[in-house]
């Protein structure tokens, strides 16, 4: 048996993340003791008819949200307990709400900081009303191998060190939630456990006082002795000791007070809970607290410290009297299923990987490039090329590397608004789409006859100097297998009008005096085919292509310098529109030839 | 409970129609001159000067001056104003005027569990403390307000008769009145006197203490609560409670001089068992602190900055029972930071620590700590089988 909290206990829980905290942990004990999820329903208005997923074993379950305990409790009739998570300064309306419900016969109150008013009012509500009110402040009730009422118990592996999966004799109340499962711990390892430990909450006033609790327990035949952890403050532990000297006790009581450092304090120096301070009239201090209970026929060890021997004191009384039989431990207990990262840390399960990464990682407190970490990358002076260089092509490029990529991109980055892409990402923008949209409309355009030709251009051009080919082989080569040459041609510079970009780019990566044979290669095969036909040039993508292999990037990587050096252009073009507040625009008849056939007359459908 | 100064006390009594003498709280001689052109009865009544700080027994410190004509009264705030006391500078003087009177009487409410209680005396000032059994009391329960006629019998129990007990009366329902409606915990007005000339009563001087949980619905409590224990906070306590005032869970820290025993546990509820431990076994407390409620690392990390500073100490407990929801291997990690940088500052030298503790991912704070001996500390770590308070014993057995 237990108080309070049973098998038959149905939980609503007002309140939104804390209340949902508290579910989980109340859903790892219904798991140990292999019982149903006692908690039903949730009351919380902003995510009303939402659900909030409880994990349980190795599953899911989803717990309805209401708006109000009334929609809760007309929907999940068989509730009688409200857990009340909601803040301080609405907790009491919150509270009110469930004890106004006739099914509602229990409300703990968790929140903490409730005026000492509020916790009064419903304290005197509840014993009008027949119900019990608990808290403010408490850590929540547990009834072993029955109900869990908060998060009082901790984390699974202390519910079973606590051995809580199974009743024991001895009761608990505490104000303190820390210590309330340090006193089920020490019942657990000086005795044979609980039958129910409530938080009463550390606040002065609590709704429901020690001698509520007592006068349960002295009629729950399981529980065989209580244990009250006091403090100085109020007179609930005096209430406490006069209740248990009034007369013959079927329970016995231990009781330790905190508090006795007060009398070696600075004069008026209090701490401690809400409720730890000393009467004006020294009503109150442990002293006082510690005697009644002692006069009352308490047992009160000296110190907490002496607690553990007087647990086990009286257990071994109850043992010899035949009052208790030692307890049967269950032969297995539920494991509580382990994340997939615990079990791993564990080394238990083996996980084949999704993907697999070879350049970054940003598990630590920075993203690291290849290894190195951005920031020391910054401080060290690296530029973007070095980026691309890491991310790319995993190496490290050298400082005139780096200066030929600037070079490539500055380039690059925007050819006016006519082209492909900026036209496209213009029109998009024109349109009113978004700046991510906008620039990949502009993007798709890239492809074979827009700056998507480096990638190939930079492919045969080491073809051909990998065979050691000469321009002629290398153009019947591509004459028969391929097609035109990428990166040769332009559709309106020509020897006579060139590519200035072309010449700037030769030039500075010429004045470098280092290898470049793919360039070398690509210039030879302009002089043979410009001659053919004016405008056959070698031009930016090839160039680029020529270049950027001669530095060694992968073939693949190519095409990417002309994408990322263009995105500048086409953000650029996005942000000017819309500066401009640019209206929609759509092409003029007369900019298009129509040479669909004349309107003519739809013939019967057959 | 939050102890609130003279002024905004006496300032609330007013709100509820309890007479209360002409007062003006002053931070410079200036600003008193400047008051005493607009306000006649500073120029006309004999005056009181106090320091309006959170200091105890003012009246030996010279803190408070009687008898004063307004000249006096400036030159009393000009030598109050500015004056260090222990850790606490005077920066505020309260002027009220001095109320002719014979008789002096006793009234106050005070919370308890059912309610409040109204108490009242016909004696007052020093003589009720030792004619304690002359204080008649009138029990309410929570949301219960007095009727007149109790409030007359109440008056008429203590003692007072004919027009005077109804006055008496009345004040005590204004008393109730402000009580009730300021979320206070305890309202004393200690005396109360009988004006000469219009035989008003008038609260001359009140102990008010609020509610602080209760804040969030006054909006016009617009002053700062002051410590509770004669002394005001120091610089390293009201860094601390600013942080806890921004945090989830809750840091709390006081400084007690002259202690060589610093605690640093975990709840409210264990923190003061380990400190009643430590004073059992002869100990010298060097501080109270607590962390609860699974408050943010960093926080943990400033607290234990503070504890590590505090001067003289020997050992330092960082206890706590076994935690329900408190994450261990967080909250220890606040603390490992704030020891490294303590002693990257060189401070712990020659000090103990001691660690017993129990919770969420224990075993990983606790080996972290444990870890710590490699850093050159001298850490002692204990887990749940060490009982909660044995490391105190250990820590003042080992000096």
């Amino acid at each position: 048996m237990s108080i309070l909290a049973n098998k038959d206990t149905r939980v609503v829980i007002q309140g939104g993340q804390a209340g949902v905290n508290a579910a989980r942990r109340m859903a790892e004990f219904c798991y140990l003791i292999k019982r149903p999820l006692n908690v039903e329903a949730f009351v919380y208005p902003p995510d009303a008819g939402k659900t909030n997923e409880i994990p349980y074993g190795s599953g899911l379950i989803a717990i309805p949200v209401y708006k109000s305990i009334a929609e809760a409790t007309k929907h999940h009739p068989t509730l009688n307990t409200s857990l009340v998570y909601i803040g301080a300064d609405r907790a009491m309306k919150g509270g009110m709400e469930a004890l106004d419900d006739s099914h509602i016969k229990v409300v703990s109150m968790i929140t903490e900081g409730v005026p000492e008013k509020d916790a009064k009012i419903l304290g005197a509500h509840a014993r009008k009303l027949g119900k019990v009110f608990n808290g403010p402040s408490s850590i929540g009730i547990i009834s072993a191998g029955a109900c869990r009422l908060g998060v009082i118990g901790g984390a699974f592996d202390n519910l079973v060190l606590s051995k809580l999966y199974r009743e024991g004799s001895f009761g608990v109340i505490t104000k303190s939630g820390g210590l309330s499962n340090e006193i089920i711990w020490i019942c657990s390892q000086f005795a044979d456990g609980i039958t129910t430990a409530i938080g009463i909450g550390g606040d002065a006033y609590p709704g429901t006082d020690y001698v509520s609790y007592l006068e349960m327990f002295e009629n729950d035949p399981q529980t065989k002795a209580v244990v009250i952890v006091g403090e100085m403050g109020g007179d609930l532990e005096e209430r406490a000791a006069e209740w248990y000297g009034a007369k013959k006790r079927r329970v016995k009581l231990i009781a330790v007070v905190s508090g006795f450092c007060q009398e070696s304090l600075p004069k008026g120096m209090k701490f401690g809970h809400a409720g730890a301070k000393e009467g004006m009239k020294g009503e109150g201090s442990a002293r006082s607290k510690s005697d009644a209970l002692k006069k009352s026929g308490a047992l009160v060890p000296p110190t907490f410290g002496a607690l553990g021997p007087a647990i086990k004191e009286t257990y071994q009384d109850l043992l010899k009297s035949g009052q208790v039989k030692e307890p049967v431990e269950p032969a297995t207990l539920p494991k509580l299923p382990k994340t997939v990262e615990e079990a791993m840390k564990a080394d238990e399960v083996m996980v084949a990987p999704l993907i697999r990464t070879t350049i970054s990682d940003d598990r630590g407190d920075e993203p690291c490039y290849d290894g190195y970490p951005a920031s020391e990358l910054i401080n060290k002076g690296y530029e973007i090329p070095h980026v691309i260089g890491l991310l790319w092509d995993k190496r490290l490029i050298s400082k005139q590397e780096a200066e030929i990529i600037k070079r490539i991109m500055m380039l690059s980055a925007d050819h006016g608004p006519c082209v492909s892409g900026a036209y496209a990402t213009i029109l998009a923008a024109c349109a009113g789409i978004g700046l991510s949209q906008s620039v990949a409309a502009g993007m798709i355009m890239i492809g074979p006859r827009f700056g998507g030709a480096v990638t190939d251009a930079g492919r045969f051009f080491k073809y051909a100097v990998d065979n050691k080919m000469s321009v002629d082989e290398f153009l019947a080569y591509m004459k028969k297998n391929h097609g035109p040459v990428p990166g040769i041609g332009h559709r309106v510079k020509s020897l006579r009008n060139p590519d200035k970009r072309v010449k700037e780019l030769v030039g500075y990566v010429k004045s470098l005096k280092v290898k470049t044979p793919c360039l070398d290669f690509a210039l030879e095969v302009e002089k043979i085919t410009s001659v053919k036909k004016d405008n056959l040039i070698l031009n930016v993508d090839g160039t680029m292509a020529a270049v950027l292999v001669d530095i060694g990037f992968p073939v693949d990587s190519l095409n990417g310098f002309f994408i990322l050096s263009r995105t500048i252009g086409l953000i650029g073009h996005w942000v000017d529109q819309k500066r401009q507040d640019s209206r929609l625009i759509r092409l003029f008849d007369y900019l298009v030839n129509y040479a669909a056939p004349k309107r003519r007359e739809v013939p019967p459908l057959k | 409970m939050a102890k609130v100064l003279e002024g905004p006390g006496m300032g609330l009594m007013k709100k509820w129609g309890i007479n209360v003498p002409n007062y003006v709280v002053v931070t410079s001689v200036d600003e008193l001159t400047k008051l005493g052109q607009a306000n006649e009865w500073l120029k006309k009544s004999k005056l009181v000067a106090k320091a309006h700080e959170a200091l105890g027994s003012r009246f030996k410190l010279g803190l408070v001056k009687v008898d004063l004509d307004f000249k006096a009264a400036e030159a009393a705030t000009k030598e109050m104003i500015g004056r260090q006391v222990g850790s606490i500078t005077v920066t505020q003087v309260i002027v009220s005027e001095m109320i002719p009177h014979k008789e002096e009487y006793y009234c106050a409410v005070k919370s308890t569990r059912e309610g409040s209680e109204i108490l009242v005396a016909n004696c007052g000032g020093i003589e009720v403390e030792s004619n304690w059994e002359r204080v008649k009391r009138l029990c309410l329960e929570i949301g219960q307000s007095p009727s007149p006629e109790s409030l007359e019998k109440l008056s008429k129990d203590a003692g007072f008769s004919g027009g005077l007990a109804k006055k008496m009366a009345e004040f005590a329902g204004k008393m109730f009145a402000c009580f009730d409606s300021e979320d206070a915990q305890y309202l004393e007005v200690n005396p109360v006197v009988l004006r000469a000339g219009d035989d008003e009563l008038v609260a001359l001087d009140a102990v008010t203490l609020l509610d602080g949980d209760a804040k969030f619905r006054h909006p016009d409590w617009n002053f700062a609560f002051a410590a509770e224990f004669g002394r005001a906070y120091s610089k390293q306590e009201i860094e601390v409670m600013a942080v806890d005032s921004k945090i989830k869970g809750s840091v709390k820290f006081i400084e007690i001089p002259g202690g060589d025993t610093a605690m640093l546990p975990a709840g409210g509820g264990a923190s003061v068992y380990y400190s009643d431990a430590v004073v059992a076994r002869g100990g010298k407390l060097a501080n109270y602190a607590e962390y609860s409620g699974d408050p943010p690392d960093w926080a943990v990390e400033v607290l234990t900055e503070k504890v590590c500073s505090l001067p003289g100490i020997k050992n330092i407990i960082v206890g706590g029972a076994i935690a329900n929801f408190t994450d261990v291997k967080k909250t220890f990690g606040g603390i490992i930071n704030g020891f490294r940088k303590a002693k990257s500052e060189g401070k712990l030298k020659n000090v103990k620590i001691w660690v017993r503790r129990g919770g969420p991912r224990e075993k990983e704070g606790l080996d972290a700590m444990r870890a710590l001996k490699d850093e050159g500390f001298d850490i002692n770590v204990f887990d749940r089988n060490t009982p909660l308070t044995d490391i105190v014993d250990k820590a003042l057995q080992a000096k």
